[in-house]
C-alpha cells in the first residue's frame, strides 16, 4: 500500500535535510551561512507548515470517506 | 558581494546538493498533485454517495406516498394498515443525506483552509527553489572558473 503523500514529502525533507547536513561539511565560508539562513532555512519552514498543514487536510478527507460508508 | 576566491567549497559536493535540491522539488511536486487528487476524490466520492442517497430518498419517498394513499383505502375499508416502515426508510434516507451534506461542508472548508499553504508552497517549488539552484549553479560556475576547472552543463 502506497504511503499517504505527507508521508512521502515527509520523508523527502529528511532526504534532503541530510544531504545539506553533509554538503555543510563542505561548504566552510561565509557565503554557506548566508544560503543556510537566506535560501535553507525558509525553504525548511515551508516544507514542513505544507506536509502539516497537508497531513491534518487528508485526515479530514479520510474521516469523511470513511465516515460517510454506510 | 563575496568574491568566488572566498568561497571554500567542494565543488562535488555542492553539485550533488544541486542535483538533489532539483530531484527533490521535481518529488515534491508529485505530493502535492496526489495530494490535489486525493482532496477531488473525497469530494466526487461525497457527491457519487449524496447522488445515492437523493435517488434513494425520491424513491422512499415515492413509497411512503403508495403506502399511505393504500393505507387510506385500506382504512376506508375497515382494515389496519401500517406505513411506520415506510416512515423510517424515509427517515433514515434523510438523515444519511443531511450527513452527507455536513461532511461536504466541512471539506470545503478544510480544502479552502489548505489551499492557501498549498498554493504558497506550490509557489515555493515552481518559483523560488529553481532560483535557489541557479544560485547554486552560479556558485559552483564561479568555483570552476576560479580554479580552471572546464564548465560541464548545468
Amino acid at each position: 500500500m502506497p504511503a499517504r503523500p505527507d508521508e512521502d514529502g515527509d520523508h523527502l525533507l529528511r532526504m534532503i535535510d541530510s544531504i545539506w547536513q553533509k554538503t555543510q561539511q563542505h561548504w566552510l565560508d561565509d557565503m554557506a551561512g548566508h544560503f543556510d539562513r537566506a535560501h535553507w532555512t525558509p525553504l525548511l519552514a515551508e516544507s514542513r507548515t505544507y506536509l502539516r498543514a497537508l497531513g491534518e487536510c487528508l485526515e479530514v478527507m479520510s474521516t469523511a470517506q470513511r465516515d460517510t460508508e454506510f | 558581494m563575496t568574491d568566488v576566491a572566498d568561497i571554500h567549497a567542494d565543488i562535488d559536493a555542492l553539485k550533488e546538493f544541486r542535483d538533489a535540491l532539483t530531484e527533490f522539488r521535481h518529488a515534491q511536486r508529485e505530493v502535492v498533485e496526489r495530494g490535489d487528487q486525493e482532496i477531488e476524490v473525497t469530494r466526487a466520492g461525497l457527491e457519487d454517495k449524496a447522488g445515492q442517497w437523493r435517488s434513494l430518498l425520491a424513491r422512499r419517498e415515492a413509497d411512503f406516498a403508495a403506502c399511505q394513499l393504500a393505507a387510506a383505502a385500506e382504512l376506508a375499508a375497515g382494515r389496519p394498515a401500517d406505513c411506520s416502515a415506510e416512515a423510517t426508510a424515509v427517515r433514515e434516507a434523510q438523515e444519511r443525506l443531511d450527513y452527507i451534506r455536513r461532511w461536504q461542508q466541512r471539506v470545503e472548508e478544510e480544502a479552502s483552509t489548505f489551499r492557501g499553504t498549498a498554493d504558497r508552497f506550490r509557489d515555493l517549488l515552481d518559483l523560488d527553489l529553481p532560483r535557489t539552484e541557479n544560485h547554486l549553479l552560479a556558485i559552483i560556475s564561479g568555483l570552476q572558473a576560479a580554479r580552471g576547472i572546464p564548465v560541464t552543463g548545468s
